[in-house]
């Protein structure tokens, strides 16, 4: 089990690095692109476990609660979210100023034309219609627990 | 050409940000109370540690992004430059030390299956302690209910045997070793003749032959029982008792006889009817037997007196053939009487009953017999009840019975003494009574059961045929009556025959 937790995060962790822009064709050049590294490796780390928690929680019967749905629920919106957010951070990191109009001002824009790149930078700036719903399983998965929790206490 | 404004998407992220805060911080809430509530179960606090960095880490960002967005749109972009490294910093701390809890999820789950296990365990043994402590809880409270109850069973137990001893009509008894009574019932001591129970009593006292106590004794010895064992007691005041008696020996531990208890049946009366049934069965067989010798011999008798009365009238009166001839015809009209007696007793003759008052028979039959009785200096007294009930019968043949039991009585007595003849009917009896007492020499015990059979007689030969009483009691037979013998009478000598007839049941007399 550990094995496979373990090799789950080697491989996504070799994919993402891959995956990950390089100095050499980068549109904007940060000054010190480590931090994003890490950053993004910590997002890797965060899928892996809530990969693995997710399947972990399919496979056993101990927890036969209806709470634990949610916990899956929960891992499986949460582990989209992180992908959208590293998604967002690698493709902001490929954008340069020049594709911004009216940067810092309520009017800021997206400046035309709109490419691949763009358009998927637009759409992970909504990660909340993904992670607001990930946070609320798990506001619902434990207030069940609670409850359940309570009901078996009073007996 | 579409345009990409960012204002949605900002407004988005501050939204978003706010709510993902407070809902992160209610989920931790109630992570934390779960803990409160369970403390030992791992699982919960697994919950709570990813509450708690999911809370941590969603703040972080949250706050970080509205900062962002509030510096960037105040004009404030280089502070926010500043700034934006540290929450960038924060923020993957945050998700690091979130996905460490995540991995270590499985030591969690681990710790709490284990806990489960003992807590299983733990739940098993306190069930089972419960269930002892109800029960024996149980037993306390019922205890004193089931001994009140075992106490009162065995009382309704003892009383049930109490009564049984008490009330059987036989006689149940204990004896110890010695052969000493520890118990008997009431019965048992009437059975013995005593009003009440007498301090001291033994098996002595139940045996009135020593052979037979000690055939009752060994017995028991070797076979632990007695089983329908006729004995002879002798009552308390020297009558006898037939007993049927059946008892079990009592053992102690290492199987030595400490005693005996037995069940004894007093068949006095059984025997007595018994014995009057074989009598009975033998006179009647007898009876058959003469009837059928009697009725045979009356045809060659009829003819031997024919013969002899016609040759007497060839023979002059005088002559020595005429003189033998008439004793063979007194000898045979003797016999021809002999066959007629047989056949009464037999009751093969024909009767006729009438109804009639017993008290005319008997007096016919004294003036009859007085004559001879007075010459013998015999003196009868006639003691007859005034208003004596009409029984049925044939008088001629009740007129025979008394003569013969009068004729005995005389024969009895020889010369001086009483012959009483009374007649009585106890109030609300259906029989009257009729006795002949007389003061003779009375009969020896040993022929008493005798006298009644045909050809008994201690008379010499050509006195008596031995045929009086046995026909007598055929006729009383006949009647339905019975005869009784007392000798020697309660005034210390002489017989008593006391005869008994039923009561004629006629519309009158209802
Ligand atoms: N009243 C009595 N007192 C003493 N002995 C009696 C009396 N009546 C009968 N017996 C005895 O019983 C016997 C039988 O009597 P039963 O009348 O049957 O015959 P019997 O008198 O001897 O002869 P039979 O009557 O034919 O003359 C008698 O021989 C006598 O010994
Ligand atoms: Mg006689």
């Amino acid at each position: 089990m550990r094995h496979l937790n373990i090799l789950t995060f080697i491989t996504l962790f070799t994919l993402v690095l891959t995956g990950l822009p390089s100095p050499c064709h980068a549109f904007q050049s940060h000054p010190a692109p480590e931090g994003l590294y890490v950053h993004q490796m910590s997002h890797v780390l965060f899928i892996g476990a809530l990969a693995y928690l997710y399947w972990h929680l399919g496979k056993s019967s101990l927890i036969a609660s209806r709470g634990w749905h949610y916990m899956r629920l929960f891992c499986l919106l949460f582990l989209v979210w992180n992908c959208l957010t590293f998604a967002g951070h690698a493709s902001y990191s490929y954008l340069s100023v020049d594709d911004f109009v009216n940067m810092g001002t309520w009017q800021s824009k997206i400046a035309l034309p709109v490419t691949p790149l763009k358009l998927l930078y637009y759409l992970t700036r909504f990660e909340h219609l993904i992670s607001v719903p990930a946070i609320f399983c798990l506001f619902i998965g434990l207030r069940l627990f609670y409850r359940e929790v309570c009901a078996e206490e009073e007996k | 050409m579409i345009n990409l404004p960012l204002v949605p998407a900002i407004i988005a992220d501050i939204g978003g940000s706010l709510i993902v805060i407070i809902v992160a911080f209610l989920s931790a809430q109630y992570a934390y109370r779960l803990t409160k509530i369970q403390p030992e179960n791992f699982l919960w606090g697994f919950l709570f540690y990813l509450c708690v960095a999911m809370t941590a880490f969603a703040t972080s960002r949250g706050v970080g992004h509205i900062v962002r967005q509030f510096l960037i749109l105040s004009g404030n972009e280089t502070a926010w430059r500043t700034l934006s490294p540290f929450s960038g910093g924060i923020n993957t701390l945050l998700i690091t030390s979130a996905a460490s809890v995540i991995i270590y999820y499985h030591k969690w789950l681990e710790a709490y299956e284990a806990i489960q296990i003992e807590v299983g365990k733990q739940k098993v043994a306190n069930a089972k302690l419960a269930e002892t402590a109800e029960e024996l809880h149980e037993m306390n409270l019922n205890l004193e209910e089931i001994v009140e109850i075992r106490t009162q069973d065995l009382s309704i137990s003892e009383k049930k045997f109490r009564h049984f001893f008490e009330n059987s009509k036989d006689m149940v008894y204990f004896c110890n070793d010695g052969g000493q009574v520890s118990d008997i019932n009431q019965s048992g001591v009437e059975m013995l003749g005593y009003q009440e129970r007498p301090d001291k009593l033994d098996l002595h006292s139940f045996f009135k032959d020593v052979e037979d106590l000690e055939k009752y004794l060994q017995t028991l010895h070797d076979n632990g029982f007695v089983r329908d064992f006729e004995i002879e007691m002798e009552r308390q005041d020297g009558s006898l008792c037939h007993a049927l008696l059946s008892a079990n020996a009592i053992l102690n531990e290492k199987g030595e006889v400490v005693g005996c208890e037995g069940v004894a049946k007093d068949m006095t009366r059984i025997k007595t009817i018994t014995d009057q049934l074989i009598s009975q069965r033998k006179m009647a067989s007898i009876g058959q037997l003469a009837a059928g010798v009697a009725h045979e011999i009356n045809t060659p008798l009829g003819i031997i007196l024919g013969y002899s009365q016609l040759m007497q009238d060839d023979f002059s009166k005088e002559s020595e053939e005429h003189q033998n001839l008439n004793v063979i015809e007194r000898q045979t009209k003797a016999c021809q009487k002999i066959v007629a007696d047989l056949l009464k007793f037999s009751r093969q003759s024909a009767s006729e009953k009438v109804q009639l008052q017993l008290n005319d028979v008997i007096e016919d039959v004294i003036s009859v017999t007085e004559h001879s009785l007075n010459m013998a200096h015999i003196h009868i007294i006639k003691e007859l009840a005034a208003d004596l009930p009409l029984i049925s019968g044939d008088p001629e043949r009740l007129r025979q019975v008394l003569f013969n039991l009068i004729n005995n009585a005389h024969h009895a007595i020889g010369e001086n003494g009483n012959v009483t003849v009374c007649t009585s009917a106890p109030p609300g009896n259906t029989t009257i009574t009729c006795t002949v007492t007389d003061t003779g020499r009375g009969i020896p015990a040993e022929i008493q059961d005798k006298i009644f059979d045909p050809f008994f007689t201690t008379k010499g030969v050509g006195q008596g045929t031995g045929l009086g009483l046995s026909v007598t009691y055929g006729i009383i037979n006949d009647h339905d009556g019975s005869v009784i013998l007392e000798s020697p009478t309660s005034s210390g000598s002489g017989t008593s025959f006391h005869l008994s007839f039923p009561i004629l049941i006629t519309k009158t007399n209802i």
